[in-house]
């Protein structure tokens, strides 16, 4: 599903992100990376959107490399993959059906659809009855469960989340980790960049460690160390 | 399809709400350029109008006296025929009773009481002259009192004073209010640009989710570019509306002005006002879409 042939990024001539990294994720995988702040986690989640173009080295998303995708196709593999992020992003002129809805709305899905879909996947997130709250009315959890609702609405082949646990309460990351490994299993690919040790070592999936910019560790069922 | 569409306009008309004061300024800009812009097509077509006798080189009309019989006029016709044959003369035209009356129309548009007291049986008929020494004032002026001798005419026009005092006046008008009126679309263009720049940077949040989420480019921009059409076509209306208004004051008072002055020819209500109307409108509207287009794609490099 996603394979990295000797990428490297960098953003000056001092700062290099990532050197020579080279990894192959399966489709259905759960893949949490792991390393220190400046490690070069965000800069591969980024690279697999195409937020970011490597100097060097070939990307490959669902069998295509994305490198030399023009920009006009790169919409289209956004649509594929699905994001969580740390600080939610959600949009809080909206509400909670809204904001998954307007996931689909700017893909153009007809109406009727998005009146089906949205239901049922706040109710798989654990947020039904709460379509009409805006985000500044829900807790921390809820947020991050509306994010990743808004994520996977469009059922997407792979789901990558950087540090989503990083701003919730041990409790409430847990019950994150339960539903993106529900979400997981329906066979959506999830890469996960995070900083805590506690969800590593009990989920015991599949760890790529990083330091600075360079791959150190590739383990699967492994933990963190 | 109808989802897109919805989608657009919402957007469109969120963002008039978020930004009412950035609008209200980039509306009110574009009209008064407009409005200039409009005015500037106006006064040149009323300039035209009041050059429209002297079109292919004429320099001299000779005005035949109402009543004159055919015998007359081909005693003039003769007279510049020689002329012609000797070189004094270029080439001259008649212009008949049709002829002028049609000119009459546009040289009194702006006086129809005198228009009016005209009809076939009294205008004037004229003969339009070329002479071969246009460039010499003494020539010309030596020409003008032969002509005055000669039976049944009426009087002599001679187009050099009128012509230099139109074509100065032309040509500073027109260079100042076109100056004026590039230099304040440029403006009106610039704070279109600003307002949906400031509308965007305070969505780009939204912006980004919608890109992460694979919005295409073209589909996060039309509502922008939508909303500055909107601006520029709402400043092309208030234009439209004052450059009628000015144009119908401007009508009713030129007919105070003497005859004599020249100004009845500079009134446009040949429909011409309507075509400037369109233009004003497309004009505003494409400033507008432009600007708001370009603004957006700085935004849109996520």
């Amino acid at each position: 599903m996603i394979r990295l042939e000797n990428v490297t990024k960098s953003y000056s001539t001092e700062v290099v992100a990532l050197r020579d990294a080279s990894f192959d994720i399966a489709k259905g995988e759960f893949v949490f990376l792991v390393g220190p702040s400046g490690s070069g986690k965000s800069t591969m989640l980024r690279l697999l959107n195409r937020e970011e173009r490597p100097e060097r080295g070939a990307v490959w998303v669902a069998g295509r490399n994305i490198i030399d995708m023009p920009p006009s196709r790169v919409p289209h593999l956004r649509r594929n993959i699905g994001n969580i992020f740390q600080d939610y992003k959600l949009l809080s002129n909206k509400t909670v059906f809204e904001n998954v809805a307007f996931a689909q709305e700017v893909i153009g899905k007809p109406k009727h659809v998005i009146r089906q879909q949205v239901p049922a996947v706040l109710d798989l997130v654990g947020l039904a009855g709460k379509e009409d709250r805006f985000p500044h009315q829900l807790s921390g959890g809820e947020q991050q469960r509306v994010s990743v609702a808004r994520a996977f609405v469009n059922r997407p082949l792979i789901l990558i989340a950087d540090e989503p646990t990083g701003n919730l309460d041990p409790t409430t990351g847990e019950g994150i980790m339960r539903l993106l490994d529900r979400i997981n299993k329906t066979g959506t690919t999830v890469v996960m960049a995070t900083h805590d040790q506690r969800i590593v070592n009990t989920m015991r999936k599949r760890v790529i460690q990083l330091d600075r910019g360079v791959i150190v560790r590739d383990q699967a069922r492994g933990v963190y160390e | 399809m109808f989802s897109r569409l919805t989608y657009t306009l919402r957007e469109t008309f969120a963002g008039f709400k978020r930004n009412v004061t950035l609008t209200a300024a980039a509306i009110i800009t574009s009209a008064v350029s407009l409005l200039i812009f409009g005015l500037t097509l106006l006064i040149q077509h009323g300039f035209d109008n009041l050059l429209q006798r002297w079109e292919g080189g004429v320099e001299m009309i000779v005005f035949v006296s109402a009543g004159t019989q055919q015998d007359g006029l081909d005693f003039i016709a003769s007279t510049l025929q020689d002329q012609v044959n000797t070189g004094t003369v270029a080439s001259f035209e008649y212009c008949d009773v049709a002829c002028s009356l049609a000119d009459a129309d546009r040289v009194l548009a702006g006086d129809p009481t005198t228009r009016q007291l005209l009809d076939e049986t009294n205008i004037p008929t004229l003969f339009k002259i070329v002479p071969a020494e246009s460039t010499e004032v003494e020539f010309l002026r030596g020409l003008k009192e032969s002509y005055q001798q000669l039976p049944s005419v009426n009087s002599v026009t001679l187009a050099e004073e009128q012509l230099d005092l139109i074509g100065k006046l032309q040509g500073f008008v027109s260079t100042y209010t076109t100056g004026l009126w590039i230099a304040l679309m440029f403006a009106s263009g610039l704070l279109i640009w600003n307002t949906i720049r400031t509308a965007m940077f305070a969505r780009r949040r939204e912006i980004e989710v919608m890109k992460l989420v694979g919005a295409t480019d073209w589909f996060i921009r039309v509502p922008f570019m939508l909303e500055g059409l909107i601006q520029g076509l709402l400043g092309g209306v208030a234009a439209v509306g004052s450059m009628l208004f000015i144009n119908w004051r401007w009508t009713q008072g030129v007919q105070d002005f003497p005859d004599s002055s020249g100004m009845t020819a500079l009134v446009v209500i040949d429909g011409y006002q309507w075509t400037v109307a369109i233009i004003i409108l497309a004009f505003g509207a494409l400033v507008g879409m432009i600007g708001s287009g370009i603004a957006a794609s700085r935004f849109l490099d996520v």
